[in-house]
């Protein structure tokens, strides 16, 4: 199963910065993630530093390998309280997942997480830890096994607080108006991804406000268990010729989608498997060949200076006025959770050529890039071939 | 009568090298000769590996390639070819 997780979060109106922190990372090799979301006390910078300084902590902790139960105690023991207030400094909710379905979920002060199986709310069994230095914290810890089709929705109280005190919802929106919604929601759209979900929560908590501007951070994070969307892109000849057949057929048989990026490695595919190349376009679109077409591949583009503007977009955004070959790949590779690159080792010598206007960078070194960013900031599942 | 076809390269070398401002031809070929040339564009044309020292941009005139090509020796070799009357 693949584990889909989104946050999406709006920032208490006026002010700079959000109060609550999101943080959530995949480990590839064992299939484990793990998510966190705290909600730092009060708002704007103060919050956020808060928040941050929690969830960072929490996820440190559990990635070296404290159980997670014992790390959040030392958190929830450790944190400060308010002077003025008597409350905690942060709240926090933490979950360690892996692929199979095996779920941890420790909270301390956010309202408790949505459990939806088979479009109904389930109420799972936990367990309560209280503080032995703070006499009203405690924390709520869950063992879980989880299915395919099964999400988890955490939020912080600005979501089930939303409308709270206008004369409609004197209470606010509250755990029972949202699931409300996201029932719905799901109902309409069954296969609903976690950013989507995640969004239509936070735009419903502001629908909630009568002036539709956030009274407190607002955020809403969602793990949802589904059947992985695979892409496989072939880039670069193999190193050894005689296995170009064995490695074009084993590309092409894939069910997963397909992208081919570098010409020599659309004309040997073509040539073992008999399927032509049609390039439709004589003319460059946005400073980059176009794109080529063969049938049965999702996908064809030139190579390196595809990729390295491939790179380049999902770094910093796409800001160009055209959309070109790097765009349609960047959208391909973004509409996938598990992506696996076969990476062919064969140098084309022309591209060292010092008299070359720009230097070409290497493949390999282009794909590592291209794997860690995709791994690290969209949380894809990533695996490297090097043929 | 055949068509002259036009292919040029569109790979990574050759469009680096100045393939991309080749593009013109497309604009040039049909109003100079009509019908007669068709332009296409190819995937790697493999001449960059096959040559110790690049010579791209390639071009291919039917089955004669030029190399480090521009668009008055492209325009100069179609001529040649239409001259010679092998079309």
């Amino acid at each position: 199963m693949f584990i889909d997780v989104d946050c999406a979060q709006e920032k208490k109106y006026n002010q700079n910065t959000y109060g609550d922190y999101f943080l959530s990372k995949r480990y590839p090799d064992s299939g484990d993630l793990i998510a966190v979301l705290s909600d730092g006390l009060g708002s704007g910078i103060k919050a956020n530093i808060l928040a941050t300084m929690t969830a960072t902590m929490l996820l440190k902790f559990v990635e070296a390998g404290a159980d997670i139960k014992t790390a959040c105690e030392v958190i929830m023991n450790s944190l400060p309280v308010c002077q003025v207030r008597k409350i905690s400094y942060s709240t926090f909710s933490v979950a360690h997942c892996n692929e199979d379905g095996d779920v941890r979920i420790v909270e301390e002060g956010n309202p408790n997480f949505i459990y939806i199986s088979d479009g109904k709310v389930q109420e799972p069994e936990f367990t309560v830890i209280d503080s032995d230095t703070f006499k009203n914290r405690h924390m709520r810890v869950y063992k879980m096994k989880l299915n395919l089709g099964d999400r988890l929705i955490f939020c912080s109280d600005g979501v089930t607080q939303a409308g709270l005190g206008n004369p409609e919802l004197k209470l606010g929106l509250r755990r029972s108006g949202l699931i409300k919604f996201l029932l719905e929601k799901i109902r309409s759209n069954p296969e609903i991804s976690s950013n989507e979900l995640s969004r239509f929560a936070v735009r419903a908590a502001l629908n909630t406000e009568p002036d539709r501007k956030a009274k407190d951070d607002t955020s809403c994070c969602v793990i949802y268990y589904r059947k992985p969307r695979r892409a496989l892109i072939f880039t670069g000849p193999p190193y050894h010729q005689d296995k170009d057949n064995e490695y074009a057929n084993e590309f092409f048989k894939s069910t997963a989608k397909k992208a081919i990026c570098g010409g020599t490695t659309a004309n040997l595919i073509s040539r073992e498997l008999k399927i032509p190349v049609r390039c439709n376009n004589v003319r460059s679109v946005g400073k980059l060949p176009a794109v080529s077409e063969m049938d049965g591949i999702d996908l064809v583009t030139e190579g390196i200076l595809t990729l390295t503007k491939t790179v380049e977009y999902l770094e910093n955004g796409f800001n160009d006025k055209e959309k070109n070959a790097a765009y349609d790949l960047m959208q391909f590779l973004l509409s996938s959770d598990c992506i696996e690159f076969m990476v062919g080792a064969k140098l084309n010598q022309a591209h060292y050529d010092p008299n070359l206007p720009i230097e070409i960078e290497i493949r390999k070194n282009i794909i590592k890039k291209m794997a860690k960013i995709l791994e690290n900031k969209y949380i894809k599942k990533v695996v490297l071939r090097y043929i | 009568m055949n068509k002259v076809t036009l292919k040029i390269c569109m790979g990574t070398t050759c469009f680096v090298m100045g393939a991309s401002d080749l593009q013109e031809l497309t604009d040039i070929i049909p109003e100079k000769y009509g019908d007669k040339v068709e332009v296409v564009a190819s995937t790697c044309l493999d001449f960059c590996s096959s040559n110790t020292e690049s010579q791209a941009p390639y071009v291919m005139v039917d089955y004669d390639v030029i190399s480090k090509a521009t668009v008055e020796k492209v325009i100069d070799a179609i001529d040649r070819k239409l001259k010679n009357g092998q079309k």
